[in-house]
């Protein structure tokens, strides 16, 4: 991290062409801001900011995923330009480029809920404290994060509110008044908002910040299969959006008592893994609340039959935590490898005139590259170019590198004698010619490929992550190896303390359980629980966790 | 509100921290420098809003027997002419736009009003994106040390904001304003991004929510919390500014005209109404139904204000570091409420086309069973027709009510299309359309073919007459309620009759506070489009080199 610049210049200068280009003029013109920039005065836990805010002038990664994998990611994610930090400790901008990745998300997420039934909405950002507190259980789980506004202007006001953690209290005093009779189930909400948890653990972009954004989907329903179908319905969604639009490979399960949503009746989840920590990532929940809160806010329905019900809720929700997950999963060290889905440009047009190239023929390619991205967006192909005179090639190559651009497209002197261009692929850097004429087709046809690719190769390493244990001397074993364990378990709270307590060591906190995951190994009777030697009821995943 | 009830359980109970909150001083044209979007003259009448906030309930819906067309109580409203401020709660309850939030003030857009707020926000991202901007997310919660940098905006938003001094039960070491506005953390951002000429022009958008600590809340119109789009642009000469401030509004001027088919007036804000900090504001100005103005959207040349303020500054391709020079534009949520009271009729809301979530409902008009079938055969493949010809329609098939009961239920929603299917229509291979725009029969079209061509043609062209309607009768409206002045006697006659003025203005800024003082009307915005001069100072006498139009507003 105090890799002199100079040293970090020259490493991000070698161009993928081998040869040192130019130190680029920008680099003088950054280089007084450098001195300007504040440091984040966070109260605390800001500390991966403060280190990286200086790096923002440079090029290239300086830290390497394997060696250095929590530097690496705070590097990475102020480098590649997804998120800015400012004052207040964990709390962050989201930069165009992630914004953008996601609104993928959302849309892809916000397009599938509507086909099946739900509507969007807005609740307020502000809830009273009575109104916070009406459900127990789940007050205590959020009561120690809230953040609360106790001024306005220079008055300070009589009873403080609350900034919402999450938006159950806030909504279901209204489903109480709005559903009377079985006509108005099930209701479906969502709503797309920012919510505020003020956490002292320490936080990470994307992964645990104050702020964040999610969605959050509330529904009401008159039977419990209606209610349990929509929660598979919507953890299935869950699954798309990692497997399908971030290229992240889930388990999908259920949670454990002890981990499952304050006052939920049970809670299901789709978890990721990052094998270089050897954490486990709660991707998204999706949970029934059974007639918890509904008992609790009267939220009553009149039947067919004219008597009284409690209707079966549902809450689920994603936050921006998926983009944190992406760029763990697939990111390396030249930087963000974004799946082409998701990525705001996929493919970055790069010409590369000689010096030597004479002003015609340089036209001509310039021409040519616009002519191509013409052909390229006509295919739906979100296409950058890079005209930038003030830039080699290499340093260009690093750039977009840095930015996670799924496909870089050469075009140079050879290239436009031979009517080609040559295709760059991020993730695997494989080159190849294509013609002018095929270039319309081939590049979505690449897209895809590298989309599916990336999926392989994650579903790869998570494979091998994944470790089965019968006894603790093995539990421990592979949970030190950073793997996560797939285990025979008795179900009891108790145990899944005391496993957490027992595998905490000096320099890793103690394993949790992931889920128990719907995809069970048989289970042969009588087959002890590896942590307590009861009878196992099923086989949980267990992980150290973020 | 014949059916409302004052609301039950916890809502009735509900704390109301703020009552007992001082009421900031009051703004007259004295802290003038802070007018914003949604700063409103405190002499404008009360509002019912937050003084009594009434619930309506969910309307319950009794089996059929009705008559067809006959009174249905549960959907009838108070007509505007008997209490407007009443007929639009009304409609905003009863359509189901939006209900009370559990904080004053605040509220709860419900799915049929948020859907509208969806409709605006697609046409506007794609209007924006189109012209190079990208969106971006802001953090919510701004050290108020950064809405202190620069003095006129902190003069402007102090008195409103929302303070966060605790979270997870410490006290925080540095105060933090729930955002109001972004300029501040935007700038404390660009001073950082910012190196280059290169780097200009940054132009970036976010969607998102904003608080300001109002007293006087309406739904849509002015609340405490509420949604909007702010953007932000940074550019290297003060002349790409302004051009930028200027395309903005101009989006906001065609997409109100065009989408929302609000005949709105496009022009400059005079300095004393400009945004705290901007060195111009350009406005869009809407006539609602009770003619009172409509601030409806503001796109603002902020200059280097910021820029000094945050020392946001880029190095130049002539070699010099210069500060950069910037834009910021926003609508909100009060363009819902602002469609409302353009279009509502006694029968509820009227929706344009183009915005509207629902364009077409089909009914089936069944007397004996054994039709049933047949209708509903015809119905699903015009429903299909629509559908895929990317028409959004709702089919109401609900056995329970009579056509009639539907016919006011959908009025009262706005929608722009009603369908009608009866088995006559089914043997002649037809239907009836019906406009909400136009009354009776004038707008009901008998035997239109349900060949699934021809249908669809027929309905595409009937939106855009539908469109094109409500925007000719707003246009009608605004054209017979602005009058032209010559004096400042005629200014009161125009004003006390409840119209916009329109004159010759050169007048001071002390002049203007007298307009308002006297009146209530303030001055709205001199008109991009200027009559033909030289024109005369209504209040000096002095020549003029423009008009202005004067109003009372919300």
């Amino acid at each position: 991290m105090t890799e002199p610049v100079e040293k970090a210049m020259e490493r991000a200068d070698l161009g993928a062409d081998g040869q040192a280009p130019k130190q680029p003029k920008e680099k003088k013109e950054k280089a007084p801001k450098e001195k300007k920039e504040k440091k984040p005065q966070g109260e605390g836990g800001g500390a991966p900011g403060e280190k990286e805010k200086k790096k923002e002038t440079k090029l290239g990664m300086q830290t390497s995923k394997k060696e250095s994998f929590t530097d690496w990611y705070a590097e990475l994610v102020v480098a590649a330009e997804l998120i800015s930090y400012y004052d207040v400790s964990g709390c962050y901008i989201l930069r165009p480029s992630s914004y953008a990745m996601w609104e993928f998300v959302q849309r892809f997420f916000d397009d599938r809920i509507k086909e099946m039934g739900v509507q969007n909405s807005y609740f307020p950002l502000f809830i009273t404290e009575d109104v916070l507190n009406t459900e127990k259980d789940h007050v205590e789980g959020f009561a120690p994060e809230v953040a609360w506004v106790t001024k306005t202007g220079s008055s300070d006001m009589e009873k403080p509110i609350a900034i919402r953690p999450t938006s159950e209290t806030v909504m279901y005093p209204y489903y109480a008044q709005w559903i009377r009779s079985h006509r108005d189930l099930p209701l479906r909400l969502n709503q797309w908002t920012n919510v505020v948890r003020w956490e002292f653990k320490y936080p990470t972009p994307f992964i645990r910040s104050r702020e964040f954004l999610w969605q959050e989907g509330h529904t009401a329903f008159a039977t419990q299969q209606d209610a349990e179908a929509e929660v598979m319905q919507v953890l299935e969604l869950y699954r798309r959006v990692y497997e399908e639009l971030l290229a992240v490979p889930v388990v999908r399960g259920r949670k454990s008592k002890k981990e499952q949503f304050a006052g939920a009746f049970f809670t299901t989840t789709v978890e990721a893994f990052i094998p270089e920590t050897g954490k486990g990532i709660q991707g998204a929940t999706s949970h029934c609340l059974g007639q918890n809160f509904s008992r609790m806010f009267k939220i009553e329905y009149e039947t067919e039959q004219k008597t009284k019900e409690f209707a079966w809720q549902n809450s689920w929700g994603m936050t921006t935590r998926t983009l944190g997950v992406m760029i763990m999963t697939h990111g390396d060290d030249k930087g963000l490898v974004a799946p082409p889905r998701v990525a705001p440009k996929q493919l970055v047009m790069v010409p590369i005139p000689k010096a030597s190239t004479p002003p015609d023929d340089k036209k001509a390619m310039f021409d040519k590259a616009d002519e191509l991205k013409a052909q390229l967006e006509r295919a739906s192909v979100r296409v950058v170019t890079d005209y930038r005179d003030n830039y080699t090639p290499g340093w260009k190559y690093n750039y977009w590198e840095l930015r996670g651009v799924p496909l870089r497209c050469e075009i140079g002197p050879k290239d436009m004698e031979n009517g080609n261009v040559v295709l760059v692929r991020r993730d695997t850097g494989a080159k190849e010619a294509v013609a002018w004429s095929d270039l319309a087709a081939r590049v979505p046809v690449l897209l895809e490929t590298m989309q599916a690719d990336l999926l392989a190769a994650a579903t790869e390493r998570q494979k091998a992550s994944m470790a089965k244990a019968t006894t603790w001397e093995e539990f421990m074993a592979a949970l030190e190896s950073k793997k996560m364990v797939l285990a025979p378990w008795c179900d009891e709270e108790e145990v899944e303390d005391d496993v957490k307590k027992r595998s905490t060591t000096p320099t890793a906190a103690g394993a949790k359980t992931l889920c128990i995951p719907f995809e069970q190994p048989d289970l042969p009777a009588g087959t002890p629980c590896f942590a307590s030697g009861k009878p196992a009821k099923n086989w949980a995943l267990w992980g150290r966790s973020y | 509100m014949l059916q409302s009830k004052c609301a039950q359980g916890w809502l009735a109970q509900r704390p109301s921290p703020i009552q007992s909150t001082p009421r900031p001083a009051s703004r007259g044209l004295g802290s003038h420098i802070r007018q914003h979007n949604w700063q409103l003259r405190a002499a404008a009448e009360g509002t019912a809003a937050t003084e009594a906030p009434k619930k309506a309930k969910p309307q319950k819906q009794q089996g059929g027997g009705k008559a067809e067309g006959g009174k249905v109580p549960d959907e009838a409203i108070t007509p505007k002419s008997e209490d407007y401020s009443k007929w639009y709660l009304d409609i905003v309850a009863k359509a189901q736009l939006a209900d009370y939030g559990p904080v004053r003030g605040t509220m709860v857009i419900r799915p049929y009003g948020f859907a509208i707020w969806e409709a605006i926000q697609k046409h506007l991202d794609a209007a924006f994106k189109s012209v190079g901007v990208e969106n971006a997310y802001f953090p919510q919660l701004i050290p108020l040390s950064f809405i202190a940098k620069e003095a006129q905006h902190v003069e402007g938003f102090a008195p409103e904001l929302a303070l966060v001094t605790k979270g997870g039960g410490k006290d925080l070491e540095e105060v933090l304003a729930v955002r109001p506005t972004s300029e501040t953390m935007v700038n404390h951002m660009l001073a950082q991004w910012i190196q280059s000429y290169r780097d200009l022009p940054m132009n970036l958008n976010q969607w998102c929510n904003v608080h300001r600590w109002e007293m006087r809340t309406r739904p849509f119109i002015r609340t405490l919390e509420f949604l909007w789009q702010e953007g932000h642009t940074a550019h290297a000469t003060p002349e790409e500014a302004e051009e930028m401030a200027m395309r903005m509004v101009r989006i906001y001027e065609r997409f109100a005209v065009e989408e929302a088919a609000m005949p709105v007036v496009a022009g400059r804000k005079s300095r004393a109404e400009s945004f705290a900090g901007a060195n111009c504001t350009y406005t869009i100005e809407a006539m609602m139904g009770d003619r009172r103005a409509l601030q409806a959207g503001t796109s603002h040349n902020l200059g280097d204000n910021f820029a000094k303020a945050f020392g946001t500054q880029f190095l130049d391709s002539d070699g010099q570091q210069k500060h950069v020079h910037q834009s910021s534009w926003g609508v909100s949520t009060r363009l819902v409420g602002g469609l409302i009271m353009t279009h509502g009729d006694d029968k509820g809301l009227r929706l344009p086309p183009h915005l509207a979530p629902i364009q077409v409902v089909m009914i089936p008009i069944v007397k004996k069973e054994a039709d049933r079938p047949a209708v509903m055969e015809s119905i699903s493949q015009l429903e299909s027709a629509a559908r895929s010809a990317g028409i959004r329609v709702k089919v109401d098939a609900d056995e329970r009510q009579t056509p009639g009961w539907k016919y006011n239920h959908w009025e009262m929603r706005g929608v722009p299309l009603r369908v009608e299917v009866g088995p006559r229509d089914v043997e002649s291979k037809t239907c009836v359309v019906a406009r909400r725009d136009k009354p009776g029969k004038e707008g009901k079209q008998m035997g239109v073919s349900a060949e699934p061509m021809a249908f669809v043609a027929h309905i595409n062209t009937t939106l855009e007459e539908v469109q094109a309607g409500l925007l000719s009768d707003a246009t009608v409206f605004r054209e017979a309620n602005i009058v032209d002045v010559t004096s400042y006697e005629e200014l009161k006659q125009a004003i006390a009759a409840g119209k916009w003025a329109r004159g010759g203005w050169s007048g001071s800024d002390a002049d203007e506070k007298r307009v308002k003082d006297e009146t209530q009307a303030t001055l709205r915005c001199f008109p991009f489009d200027q009559p033909a001069g030289p024109h005369t100072c209504f209040m000096t006498g002095q020549p003029a080199p423009e008009v202005a139009i004067f109003a009372k507003s919300y």
